[in-house]
């Protein structure tokens, strides 16, 4: 029998919290440095046009500001992710409102702010394409004329405006359709959001005199940042160095440079430390929120309900720079797929130049977009055929040791008891229970992403430990997660443990905060390395007991044997006086996850990692005349996995749920001629208090073979299946399906006319 | 424009300050104050984390000129307690999960606190509408509610 | 952006302070909206004038009528024991303003004065009848809130002339006020469409003998829907003639489509809420009734 767990699984407070609760946590908002410059971006006002010329001399001369730079004053570096299009600032043209042309750094910033005005940049328009179809027509202008020369990863399925497209090709997509009793075609749209972190991107950057930068910053990926820096400073990585202090949300909109680069330069150009903090309008108009698409799906079903075969295209609107366009055009084609059976598919994942603003990661990249289309479309083929919704999705789901679309074996599928349970919750066996009530659901898989930890751990001389970590805490309670881990296996308790996290000078590499990978790669490689702490103590333990190193077991800060004991922390003295004290290293990487290379072209990820599976269920009130909405009950059933701190397991789908319903129903950046209009918090609408139920968690555990203690990523998940699940419920309270994200008050009063004139 | 002497009573102390007429509270109170305990973000009103109390009353100190708070007392979240004694708000906040990012905790904290001493005994809706002008996009507020709550209960008793 | 700040310690300072600068000052009340305005760049005052120590701007009086300060904020509405009955619409109004850190702030004078379209107490004031009071170096003129407000952000109001006092008759016996918002959100909206209704009926609670519809953002300024009030007066306001006063209130407005709503769509709510919100106002008269 495995021992009774003591810190894992248990709700214990985040080793974070105090510092919070008290505002005593520095965020990167908050950094300072004396003699410090404030430096601010001076963004392109046309969407695509021509730089004849950009005039600072008149902004030099203002009191306080101490330089302005812009393309002359950079190296002509491209830089990116899978695709390298992106330039620190705009050469020769700009392709968006929005797109950096200079920076000023001055003595505050009002003075910046000044100087900003002060810069003349004369523009020569030119035509410009502002949506997926416009830029997908024969002869439109190109978003890059020169994307041919661009470096990218080999992979890439690339032309003109595509940036990629990626496919998922199984079965016989022809026949599958042929042999359906019924094909069913749909296309569903999606507007642009933004991941509505409340900290701004910040960053402030300080050189020495050794020609090294220190950078602090609130970016997800610190050792990314330290790479792309390198790329934008022509300097070896090791010349940089990133340091993460508090992170006020990032949910994959702080993955990639954001305004570390123009620090770094300005403090360069200007000898003093600068600091750069965006503005809310920089970030709903410069940021990279999630892509608007486009999803056509056509879906063979039989008469009984069993899918045979489909065929699906999503188009992600990916903005100006591909930015993560190319691999989130290839993760959605495993979500059209649909956490079902279908032995026939062909699946496309299009990611395409507009002239808007760079698109990036928001929380589950893809997945709301596609699992809309998909989840909506399962309810409107139940419909048609008579069937129940979930009896449809139970006739499809994978189930254990299923196989995925891409060919890879699924264990661990709690997908049934999620369903089954989150119906249960909601009351499913009534699904209209009043006028213009009605209860929806959608499921839906995730990925835990790869990618590697490695952790440094110490016991302390007072038997403390400490954890080493290269991996930033964004908020999510991941390391909290990762140091219960940690605590369990060196049977110390949780505030034993002593945190380091995010400086890329000192800390271990970590893949980052990103793809729900965190606890669990983290986790991980603090079981490998507590497993080698576990050996340095028994051998020194061994000689002190007198006891064979087998014969010895850590328990309650001790190791022992029988009714010999000697402390974690006599170990450590003892280290430390002979040995150099106790310290390990542990690494881990998720295991490759095997799949049909066969069945898939220009693909960025060809399977998930560890897959989670969840249902959501909601209960929710339409008034029919003015189109509002009230959700009175929300429940999601995700398979965590295990759990290894509910509290904020929950915590993860209830603020997941609360972002989704917010796409759901009320966010969107809404651009008119290449120009957001609504570039504030006072039309960009997040839900509030009074928008949202209670949510109600239920943790399914069937547990991954890899993960700690059988922990699934949880933290992108939640994000997931609210659109749909929305969309089915209010078509469910009014009989009207809403095909378009956010589902606005004005649609569904428009569609209810438009049903009954 | 000349910078005006200002005479402000944060947290119970004096502070005798020069500060630009322009600048709100919250610049004074972050940038020359060094008070980071309070947020800076949308600075249009709109998301609650510069949240202060001013004569008790939560205000978004984003929004209020710094010469306005003469004569009035302000309390950031500096002024609720430290690690040694904190306010019940922040305990249960700890308890109960509420804090995640924790960017919005401060003004979130203050603005409870304002509502909870005008309103011993509040209802979860009741604390909905008190709180519905603190965006908070980490926990969906469901953890904050039941930390609001339970630190109702912990302070009736001491009223 | 920076300008030059004065406190003055009563209403005739602020007047003569506002006289010397004439329209390079503006006058700061609550500041929720001023200084977004100026953040903007949208206003640049060279001189603000901050009203925070002129005494007795903050008062609610209530005698032969209603007088309220311009410095009443949203919070001392909702809280006033005053209009919890008859006069609830302007509870009902002042509480979808922003959240609490808005309301403890944000005056009564100042949601006027900006005139803005969507201003949600601006419509229960009109139902109201109410009229402002401009005090000028000249001295005070009074006049009908209507006249007063001229279209997005402009009034009636001269650079030199501070809006004082807000004040509307009581209601008599019968009457009952309510108010009705649409927006995306339930907290933190600026209103889509926002309406507000004030109705009075005969001793018998059978016949209307007095309507008021105000209607908010389907127009430049907050508007009155005369002919929807005239369809009602005299009648007994059964549910078909409350919906024809909603067609006729959706005929009245011009509204824009903007980034919130179409117009379409915001006609469409002035005719779902007209209705709502006059039922919500007999319901209200029969409850007192009972």
């Amino acid at each position: 029998m495995a021992p009774e767990l003591r810190v894992v699984g248990k709700p214990l407070p985040r080793v974070d919290a105090y510092g919070k609760v008290t505002g005593k946590t520095v965020y990167a908002a908050d950094f300072t440095l004396p003699g410090m410059l404030f430096g601010k971006v001076l963004r392109g006002t046309e969407p695509h046009a021509r730089i004849v010329r950009i005039d600072a001399r008149r902004a030099l001369t203002l009191p306080g500001v101490r330089a302005v730079i812009s393309a002359a004053d950079v190296a002509d570096v491209r830089y990116g992710g899978a695709l390298k299009d992106e330039t620190v600032f705009a050469r020769e043209k700009v392709r968006y409102v929005g797109q950096p042309v200079a920076a000023v750094a001055a003595a505050t910033s009002e003075a910046a702010e000044a100087a900003l005005a002060a810069i003349d940049v004369v523009y020569d328009p030119l035509p410009a394409v502002f949506d997926v179809e416009g830029a997908l027509a024969p002869g439109a202008p190109l978003v890059h004329e020169a994307w041919e020369t661009y470096s990218a990863i080999p992979i890439l399925y690339r032309e003109g405006n595509i940036c990629n497209r990626a496919r998922i090709l199984a079965g016989d997509v022809e026949r599958g359709l042929a042999e359906a009793d019924r094909v069913f075609e749909h296309r569903f749209t999606t507007r642009m959001v933004h991941q509505g972190y409340t900290e701004p991107r910040a960053a402030v950057a300080a050189w020495d005199s050794a020609g090294q930068v220190t950078v602090w910053s609130n970016t997800q990926l610190p050792f990314e940042v330290q790479n792309t820096l390198a790329e934008i400073l022509q300097l070896p990585p090791s010349r940089i160095r990133i340091l993460v202090p508090g992170i006020g949300g990032g949910f994959g909109g702080k993955l990639r440079v954001g305004v570390e680069h123009f620090a770094a330069l300005l403090a360069r150009k200007t000898g003093r430390p600068v600091r750069v903090i965006t503005t809310s309008e920089e970030e709903l108009t410069a940021a990279y929120p999630r892509q608007g698409t486009i999803v056509e799906l056509k879906t063979g079903v039989t008469r009984d309900g069993r899918l045979t075969g489909k065929q699906g295209r999503i188009f992600f609107d990916t903005g100006a720079f591909a930015g993560s366009g190319p691999g989130v055009a290839s993760v959605a084609t495993l979500i059209l797929a649909g956490p079902y059976c279908i032995p026939n598919l062909h699946l496309e994942g299009y990611a395409v130049y507009t002239n808007k603003t760079n698109c990036g990661s928001f929380r589950a990249p893809s997945g709301p977009q596609a699992n809309f289309a998909v989840e909506s479309q399962m309810d409107i083929i139940a419909d048609a055929l008579g069937m129940d919704p979930l009896d449809l999705r139970l006739r499809n789901i994978v189930r254990e040791g299923d196989e995925g679309p891409t060919g890879q074996l699924l264990t661990g599928v709690g997908l049934e008891e999620c369903l089954r349970r989150a119906a249960d919750a909601i009351g499913w066996n009534d699904r209209r229970p009043g006028p213009s009530r009605g209860k929806g659901i959608a499921c839906g898989w995730w990925t835990t992403t790869g990618g590697s930890s490695g952790v440094y751990v110490k016991i302390n001389p007072d038997g403390t430990v400490a954890l080493n970590t290269g991996a930033a805490e964004i908020g999510t309670g991941a390391l909290t997660g990762a140091a219960q881990v940690l605590a369990e296996q060196l049977s110390v308790e949780l505030s034993d443990i002593n945190l380091v996290s995010a400086d890329t000078y000192s800390t271990p590499f970590d893949f980052g905060a990103q793809g729900s990978r965190t606890a669990f790669s983290v986790g991980n490689a603090c079981r490998a390395a507590a497993a080698d702490l576990r050996r340095q103590l028994f051998a020194l333990a061994s000689r002190q007991l007198g006891v064979e190193p087998d014969a010895l077991e850590l328990r309650e800060r001790h190791v022992v044997a029988g009714g010999k004991r000697v402390s974690l922390a006599d170990l450590s003295r003892l280290s430390q006086q002979s040995g150099g004290g106790l310290i390990a290293h542990g690494t881990f990487i998720a295991p490759p996850t095997p799949y049909d290379t066969k069945r898939v072209e220009a693909h960025v990820y060809p399977a998930f990692h560890s897959p989670s599976f969840h249902a959501h269920a909601v209960d929710l009130a339409v008034d029919p005349e003015t189109g509002e909405v009230t959700l009175h009950r929300y429940v999601v059933a995700q398979d965590v996995g295990f759990a290894l701190n509910p509290t904020y397991v929950e915590g993860q789908i209830e603020g997941g749920v609360a972002q989704g319903v917010g796409q759901a129903l009320s966010e969107e950046i809404v651009y008119e001629n290449g120009r957001v209009v609504n570039p504030n918090l006072t039309d960009y609408k997040m839900p509030t208090t009074l928008d949202l139920p209670r949510i109600e968690s239920i943790l399914v555990q069937h547990p991954s073979a890899v993960g700690p203690y059988g922990a699934k990523g949880v933290g992108e998940p939640p994000n997931i299946e609210p659109p749909a699940a929305v969309a089915n419920a209010v078509a469910a309270a009014i009989g009207v399906r809403i095909t378009s994200l956010p589902i606005t008050a004005e649609k569904i009063v428009m569609a209810l006319r438009k049903e009954t004139p | 424009m000349r910078k005006l002497p200002l005479s402000l009573t944060i947290n119970g102390e004096t502070h005798e300050l020069l500060a630009e007429p322009h600048h709100p509270l919250l610049e004074v109170l972050r940038t020359q104050l060094g008070l980071i305990g309070t947020k800076e973000n949308c600075l249009e009103g709109e998301c609650g984390v510069c949240t202060v109390l001013l004569d008790g009353m939560a205000v978004n100190s984003c929004l209020l000129l710094a010469a306005q708070c003469q004569g009035r007392r302000i309390v950031t979240i500096e002024g609720l307690g430290g690690p040694e004694t904190l306010h019940p708000l922040q305990e249960t906040f700890v308890e109960h999960g509420a804090v995640q990012c924790g960017y919005c905790i401060p003004g979130m904290i203050l603005a409870a606190k304002a509502y909870l001493d005008q309103n011993p005994e509040p209802t979860e809706g009741e604390i909905r509408e008190a709180l519905s002008g603190n965006l908070c996009r980490c926990t969906g507020y469901q953890k904050i509610l039941d930390a609001v709550l339970a630190a109702a209960g912990v302070l009736a008793p001491m009223r | 952006m920076s300008f030059e700040y004065h406190e003055p310690p009563s209403v005739s300072e602020a007047v003569a302070l506002a006289a010397r600068f004439g329209s390079e000052a503006r006058f700061l009340a609550g500041g929720t909206d001023l200084i977004v305005q100026i953040n903007r760049g949208k206003l640049a005052p060279r001189h603000v004038v901050s009203l925070h120590r002129v005494p007795g701007l903050d008062t609610i009086a209530v005698d032969g009528h209603v007088t309220l300060g311009a410095l009443v904020t949203h919070r001392a509405l909702e809280r006033s024991p005053h209009f919890q009955g008859r006069y609830r619409g302007l509870v009902e109004g002042a509480q979808v303003v922003g959240g609490h850190q808005v309301r403890n702030v944000g005056t009564v004078g100042g949601n006027i004065v900006n005139a803005s379209p969507a201003a949600d107490v601006v419509p229960v004031l009109l139902a109201l009848d109410a009229a402002v009071t401009c005090l000028g170096p000249e001295g005070e003129r009074t006049l009908p809130l209507e006249e007063f407000l001229v279209g997005p952000g402009q009034t009636q109001r001269r650079p030199e002339e501070l809006l004082t006092t807000v004040r509307f008759p009581l209601l008599g016996p019968n009457s009952a006020t309510a108010f009705l918002k649409a927006g995306r959100r339930k907290a933190m909206e600026i209103s889509v469409v926002c309406v507000a209704a004030r109705m009075t009926l005969d001793a018998g609670l059978e016949r209307c003998r007095e309507a008021r519809i105000a209607l908010g953002a389907v127009a430049p300024t907050t508007l009155r829907a005369r002919a929807a009030e005239h369809v009602l007066e005299g009648e007994v306001p059964r549910a078909e003639l409350l919906r024809r006063a909603g067609a006729l209130a959706a005929r009245a407005c011009q509204p824009i489509s903007d980034v919130r709503a179409s117009s379409q769509f915001r006609r469409l709510l002035v005719e779902t809420l007209v209705p709502r919100v006059l039922a919500r106002c007999l319901e209200r008269i029969r409850e007192e009734g009972r």
